[in-house]
């Protein structure tokens, strides 16, 4: 899920972005540097909202570089264990499928996918139930819960379920 | 040769080590066993009913110890209370709080783009659209003022979050798609129906 939230980052600044736009150029240094990246504690930072405030500078040794501490406010996207989430499916294989929720990767393990459902190989690889009325293809829309989560420098990688009660898809592309 | 004797003098204490580490985790299986008995008792386990043989006891033991363990640790949540690793000073939005916020900000970067150093990352894009096409309702904070009651009864943010977010139908489905909404005593079917009845209403027709 979202979360808006609080952190705390110091910023280094070469001396040549001092001067009146000094506070303006130290925010958007902060958006670039910590838009789109990804940590294990507080998942994947989607957007600097606002900044708190910014402390005072200290000149590092040597270098003339300073380093102001930056709180700042951000919304992240984390995804937690338990959590119930609606993915798009990208990709479908005899080992399970591959969904996404915003920039979050979620597998589905073919052992965590109601046993009644088949894998149909074919030009659109799909799960079936044996009565046809179910089908889990690429684009199709599902209900899953978080089961585990691998965090990497760069993305988070989630294992879900949909073998569970009120889960599974809630959109086929196919129907629309 | 002295390195050798050493080694070996090393291997010898480290059998010896071990051949005491054995006796006295012996003597602890001996301990249970003697436990054992109690525990069958209370447990009414079947594998730990001693037939007579000490190893087997121990053995049995060693069952109904592993079983004591794992049921110990069912007894802490299986279903891992969601949010539980949250930091501090941290607001859970709702998918349609979330896009309300991120459709301001690329409203606000569309102005910025003639910095062409700012680039608007992958994630912001996904995070916005998964966003939009998971907001539900068409007055978000409504949403939270709905839900905000279940808080009394001691639902946590993160998971009245998760339940605004998936926006079950019936007090069945909420409970089985947020498990660790069974442990909270004070919530019962109907208050959670009520709550969802009113989700349901602010819900956008589809």
């Amino acid at each position: 899920m979202f979360f808006h939230i609080v952190l705390e980052r110091n910023m280094q600044l070469h001396p040549r972005y001092f001067g009146r736009n000094l506070r303006d150029n130290l925010v958007s240094k902060l958006m670039k540097d910590v838009e789109g990246t990804c940590s294990g504690r507080h998942g994947f930072v989607v957007a600097v909202t606002g900044i708190e405030n910014i402390g005072k500078g200290l000149i590092r040794d040597g270098t003339g570089f300073v380093t102001f501490p930056v709180k700042y406010q951000c919304v992240v996207f984390r995804p937690f264990k338990g959590e119930i989430l609606e993915a798009v499916v990208t990709m479908v294989n005899k080992m399970g499928f591959f969904a996404e929720a915003g920039p979050v990767q979620i597998f589905v393990s073919n052992h965590l996918i109601p046993d009644d459902m088949e894998f149909q190989s074919g030009d659109i690889p799909n799960y079936t139930t044996s009565d046809g009325s179910v089908k889990i293809q690429k684009d199709s829309e599902v209900r899953l819960k978080i089961i585990g989560t691998r965090v990497d420098a760069t993305e988070i990688f989630c294992i879900g379920t949909i073998k569970d009660d009120f889960l599974g898809v809630i959109n086929d592309p196919t129907t629309v | 040769m002295s390195d050798k004797t050493a080694s070996m003098l090393n291997k010898g204490g480290l059998k010896g080590k071990d051949d005491s580490a054995t006796k006295s985790a012996k003597g602890r299986r001996v301990q249970f066993s003697r436990e054992g008995p109690f525990e069958s008792v209370m447990s009414d386990s079947p594998k730990s009913g001693g037939k007579g043989d000490f190893s087997k006891g121990g053995k049995g033991d060693k069952v109904s110890n592993g079983k004591k363990t794992s049921t110990s640790k069912e007894s802490q949540p299986s279903e891992p209370k969601i949010g539980q690793e949250l930091p501090e000073n941290v607001k859970c939005l709702l998918d349609s709080e979330a896009a309300d916020i991120l459709q301001r900000i690329q409203d606000q970067m569309v102005m910025l783009s003639r910095d062409s150093s700012i680039k608007i990352p992958v994630s912001f894009d996904k995070g916005l659209q998964y966003a939009k096409s998971n907001s539900k309702y068409a007055k978000p904070e409504f949403v939270g003022q709905t839900l905000q009651h279940l808080a009394g009864y001691g639902v946590s943010d993160s998971e009245i979050c998760v339940i605004g977010n998936a926006c079950p139908e019936t007090a069945d489905e909420a409970y089985a798609l947020v498990p660790s909404l069974k442990g909270k005593r004070s919530l019962n079917n109907e208050i959670l129906q009520d709550a969802l009845n009113e989700l349901a209403k602010l819900r956008q027709p589809i």
